[in-house]
Order: C-alpha cells, then sequence, then structure tokens
C-alpha cells in the first residue's frame, strides 16, 4: 500500500550531491563490468569517484561524533574500495544495499580494533575542556555566559556536542568540587595549555570523562562519598560524620560505588 | 513492545526535534551498559530513522514523530512512528546517492521492521541486541528494590507546529522510576533550554533540577507516572510536572525551586497537581558579569543539597 510512491528520495539535508559537476557520468553497471572482469583500473577509479560521497556521507552520519574525521573517511573509503571488488552485479541489488553495510562494518571494525570504545573518552574528554575553556573566555570577553550555539559556532563544532561537552563537565564538577589539590606530575602537558598546572583536576576530567557515560549509575549521596573520599581526601569516619551515617556503611557504600563503576567502565569492547 | 516503553517522546517532525531524540537516547544509555560503539550504532540508526520521518513523512508540512525506546534484558528496542507516508518498506532501489537511511538501519540494527500503521503511518522497529544487556546494572542506594528493567520515561512535544524559531513549543514528558528518569529528564532539559537560548550558566542548573524533581516526585510515585510539560519560548521555559505525589514532597523541593528556578506554583490539571515552574535566562542584557581568571572555583552552580 505504500510501495506505490515514487517520491524522490535524495536526502536534502546533508548535501551529498556529488561533488564534481555532473559529468556525464557512464553507467555504473558498464564501469563494473569494465573493472571486474576487465581488470581496467580507470573504471575502478570512475567507481571510486562515483562512490565517494556515499562514503562521505556515511562518514559523517556514522562517524558524528568521533574526532578526525578525515581518518574514518579513509576507513570507509576502504570500505567502499572493498565493497566495489566483491559486489557482484549478477545478484541484481543495487550497489548501494551493499555498500553502505560492507563500509559501515570497516569502520565499525576499525572502532573495535582501534579500542576507539576505550579512547573515545579521550576525545570527548578534550571537547569538554575545549567547551570549558571557551565558556570561560566568552564569558570574560562578553561580560555573561554564552549560549550553546554561541559556543558551537565559536568552537566550529555541533550544537549536540556542546550539550554533550557540557554535560561531562556537569558530571565533573558533582564529583570533583571545585577545589585543585596542587602537585601532580608534568604528565597533562600533553593535553596542551589548556589545563595549565592543576593537573590533579586534569585526572579527574579524565576520570569524569571515562566515567561520565556510567555516573548515572550512582546515586548522588554515593557520588558525594566518591568525592569527599578521592577529591577531599577526607577518611572515612570524617564522611561518616558529615553524611550522618556510619563508618561502616560510607566504607560498604564506597566500595558498592567503585565496584558498579569498575564493572561498568571495564565493559569488555565484546572479544570480536 | 510489549506495555509501557521505558521512554517515550512525541515530537513534532522539525530537524531540530532528532537531536531531543538522540540525547533521551544518551540521557538512557547513561544509565545501562552500552559501549560506545553499541551508542553509535543505535544512535546513527535511530536518527535514520528519525530523519526520514523529518524529510518524507508529511510532505511539505509535519505531524507527529514518535519514538518509543526498550529495555530488555537482551537489548534495546526502538520504535519509531509517523503519522503520515513514513518509509517505503521495500525501498531498498535507493536512488544513487539517496535513501541510504534503510541500508543504514538494515546494517547497524540485529533486526528491522517495517510495518503499515491501518494504511496511514509507518512503523519502524529496530532491535539491537547488547551483549551486557540494557537493564540497569546494581542498586540505586540501597533503599530502592525494584531491580526491574529501565522504567518508564514518557517524553511528548507538541504544539508548537508552526514553530519557528521564537514560538511557542511545549514539551510533554512523563517520568517513571528515577534512575533512568533522572539522566533522560537531566538531557532533555538541557536540551530544551539550550533551544530557549538558554546561557551555558543557566543550563547548567537544569541538571541539579532534574535531580532534585525527581527525588522528590518521581521516586514517592513508585510505579506511577510523573509527567512534565515544558514550553519553550525564547529565553524562558514553562514547566508543569506531576503528579504532586504529596503536598509533603513539595517541602522538601520548595528550597531548591527558590534557588533553580524564576517561580514556582501548584496548577490543577483535572484532579491531578501538577508543580508549574517558570525558567528564564536575562540573556546578555542583564546577565550577571562573570567572576574572571579562571580558577576553578568559578564555577557558580547552585550545588545539590544533599540529604
Amino acid at each position: 500500500m505504500m510501495t506505490s510512491q515514487t517520491r524522490a528520495t535524495t536526502p536534502t539535508r546533508s548535501g551529498e550531491v556529488p561533488a564534481r559537476g555532473e559529468v556525464r557520468q557512464p553507467d555504473p553497471r558498464q564501469l563494473f563490468i569494465r573493472w571486474q572482469r576487465g581488470g581496467d583500473p580507470v573504471a575502478r577509479e570512475a567507481l571510486v569517484q562515483r562512490y565517494m560521497p556515499l562514503a562521505r556521507s556515511l562518514t559523517r552520519r556514522y562517524g558524528r561524533s568521533s574526532e578526525p574525521f578525515e581518518d574514518l573517511l579513509q576507513v570507509a573509503s576502504l570500505g567502499l574500495l572493498k565493497a566495489i571488488d566483491r559486489y557482484d552485479l549478477e545478484r541484481g541489488h543495487p550497489f548501494q544495499s551493499f555498500a553502505v553495510p560492507t563500509i559501515l562494518g570497516e569502520m565499525r571494525r576499525y572502532f573495535r580494533d582501534s579500542g576507539w570504545a576505550i579512547h573515545v573518552p579521550r576525545g570527548a574528554q578534550e571537547r569538554a575542556l575545549r567547551v570549558r575553556d571557551a565558556r570561560e573566555r566568552l564569558a570574560n570577553e562578553h561580560g555573561h555566559a554564552p549560549t550553546v550555539n554561541q559556543l558551537a559556532e565559536y568552537l566550529e563544532i555541533d550544537c549536540e556536542d556542546v550539550l554533550d561537552a557540557l554535560q561531562a563537565i556537569q558530571a565533573y564538577e558533582t564529583v570533583s568540587l571545585d577545589a585543585p589539590r596542587p602537585g601532580s606530575d608534568e604528565g597533562a602537558a600533553a593535553y596542551g595549555d589548556s589545563i595549565g598546572t592543576d593537573d590533579e583536576r586534569y585526572e579527574l576530567v579524565e576520570l569524569d570523562a571515562t566515567l561520565s557515560a556510567v555516573l548515572g549509575h550512582i546515586p548522588a549521596r554515593e557520588r558525594l562519598i566518591l568525592r569527599m573520599r578521592y577529591v577531599e581526601d577526607l577518611t572515612q569516619s570524617e564522611i561518616a560524620d558529615r553524611v550522618g551515617i556510619s563508618q561502616m556503611q560510607v566504607s560498604r557504600l564506597l566500595r558498592r560505588s567503585l565496584d558498579q563503576l569498575r564493572s561498568l567502565t571495564h565493559a569488555p569492547a565484546a572479544a570480536d | 513492545m510489549a506495555g509501557l516503553p521505558n521512554v517515550r517522546l512525541n515530537l513534532p517532525s522539525r530537524p531540530e526535534n532528532v537531536l531531543l531524540v538522540r540525547q533521551a537516547l544518551r540521557g538512557l544509555a547513561d544509565t545501562v551498559a552500552l559501549d560506545a560503539i553499541e551508542l553509535n550504532d543505535i544512535s546513527t540508526a535511530l536518527s535514520e530513522a528519525c530523519n526520514n520521518v523529518v524529510v518524507h513523512a508529511y510532505p511539505g508540512g509535519q505531524g507527529p514523530m514518535v519514538v518509543e525506546m526498550q529495555g530488555s534484558a537482551d537489548g534495546l528496542e526502538m520504535l519509531v512512528r509517523d503519522r503520515g507516508h513514513g518509509l517505503k518498506p521495500h525501498a531498498s532501489e535507493p536512488s544513487e546517492i539517496g535513501g541510504i537511511g534503510i541500508p543504514v538501519m538494515l546494517a547497524l540494527a540485529d533486526s528491522v521492521e517495517f510495518s503499515a500503521v491501518n494504511g496511514e503511518g509507518t512503523d519502524v522497529r529496530m532491535r539491537f541486541a547488547t551483549p551486557k544487556g540494557a537493564v540497569l546494572a546494581g542498586q540505586d542506594g540501597g533503599e530502592e528494590t525494584s531491580d526491574e528493567a529501565v522504567g518508564e520515561l514518557l517524553v511528548e512535544a507538541d504544539g508548537g507546529l508552526e514553530g519557528v524559531n521564537g514560538e511557542l513549543e511545549s514539551v510533554h514528558l512523563a517520568v517513571g522510576p528515577p534512575r533512568l528518569a533522572r539522566a533522560v529528564l537531566a538531557r532533555v532539559l538541557a536540551a530544551v533550554a539550550a533551544r530557549a537560548r538558554f546561557s551555558t550558566e543557566r543550563i547548567a542548573t537544569t541538571g541539579p533540577l532534574a535531580e532534585q524533581l525527581v527525588d522528590h516526585l518521581a521516586e514517592p510515585l513508585q510505579d506511577r507516572r510523573l509527567t512534565l510539560t515544558a514550553t519553550v519560548a525564547p529565553r524562558r521555559l514553562d514547566l508543569l510536572v506531576g503528579p504532586i505525589p504529596a503536598e509533603s514532597s513539595l517541602e522538601g523541593l520548595t528550597p531548591a525551586l527558590e534557588r533553580l528556578t524564576d517561580g514556582h506554583g501548584v496548577s490543577r490539571s483535572g484532579s491531578t497537581d501538577l508543580l508549574a515552574l517558570r525558567l528564564s535566562d536575562a540573556g546578555p542584557e542583564q546577565a550577571s558579569r562573570k567572576k574572571n581568571n579562571g580558577m576553578p572555583g568559578d564555577h557558580g552552580e547552585p550545588r545539590r543539597h544533599t540529604a
């Protein structure tokens, strides 16, 4: 009942129109035949050109929050090549329906193999720091805190990335309190000047960025206790006094929170 | 999807609402053990399904886009529904470059079903197996005994169909068990606050507000739902939250409301009492000057009060 519609399906929103001005493209069937049967590299190149926008579009969609777009585009291109080499004309499926899963599969494998699932917090954390710094810079310049749109524009990132960064910053601030503790190693220098000297804070940001995805599991009171213990460095008894529970309870809650965080953050990246 | 979904959004089919869907998903992901790749897969496929509704379901106009998310021990199920001509289930003859939405969904989800709803509208149902399941892990604070699946959260946005920037827009939301509610509510509130063009400083107060609302209103509700309706206007959010479980629940909440909102009261809707809240952000004109020097300690967000 819905199959009779023939609406044009070219999505307009992300402009995946082939970049080159429509120069009378040869029939892709012919190109596939020339490449797959005749080994004609020119035909292959033409196919790559023709379907590159597909790889680019998939990279944008699937990799929207992964940092180096160009790297991922390379991976997608590799997937595209595989798809061009393996596509079976005879089966009559459109190339796209074969290429899309092939290219996505390639990107996904890359994510798995490169430990992206583990490192993605790092990209997110760098972005959170950039957002935090930009927020302060703009606030100082303009005398008021910027909006999400202003930050997005300033940093040339998506509003959505700004929102995610704000969530991470907030989770971090909830956990860490604002007081930095002095003295720590210089390892954070690699992260550029955004943190300056308060490396301890940096570690917390890192901890937090890794944990921000799972902190939601930890009830507010336990987050508070974690913070008192590991940020303010209070003893369990001091915490017990402040929170108004027994030291035993503090101990139990700490253990449980840590176990919970550990089990969540060490979620195996699914043995492929 | 048996019973009530964990998260339900009913939104006008506008491009910017896809962001709201993704933010709600991130909130859900914050409370279940999804790894980054799983989340990326689901988020991408879900965005494709929503974009299809936005682009194709209501030619030349817009209509409802319903998104339901359901967690279980095996994984997550996502439903995207329109009341127009959403997807052509067998549109597997995509044009040259366009129409990759369906292949993307098929590639990323473990199963995808398309069904026409009474000849009007389409359901797209996607299942994602997650090795660790999508049931909340662990207990919450010990007081809570329920270890059931994620619980319900209903987010509905309607009205403002003509809404361009600056027009009113309503978001309606209902919340079940607390853990999920906290995460999703915080995300959704921050996203609507951003849309209302609040400053980041003001947006930072929506997280604590979400927590307070859930702590005081959702916790006592147990298995009932908490609803929230938000009307978005430039630099202003009007929220209706309820039902208020008992008069007493407001007492504990009031100090937080004094701090985090610009006005609160009780509003009766049928037989139910709702909490009416106004959040506003003056904007650049009268915004308070920021403290300088970028030292830590510089974040003025109200702190959550702790019991």
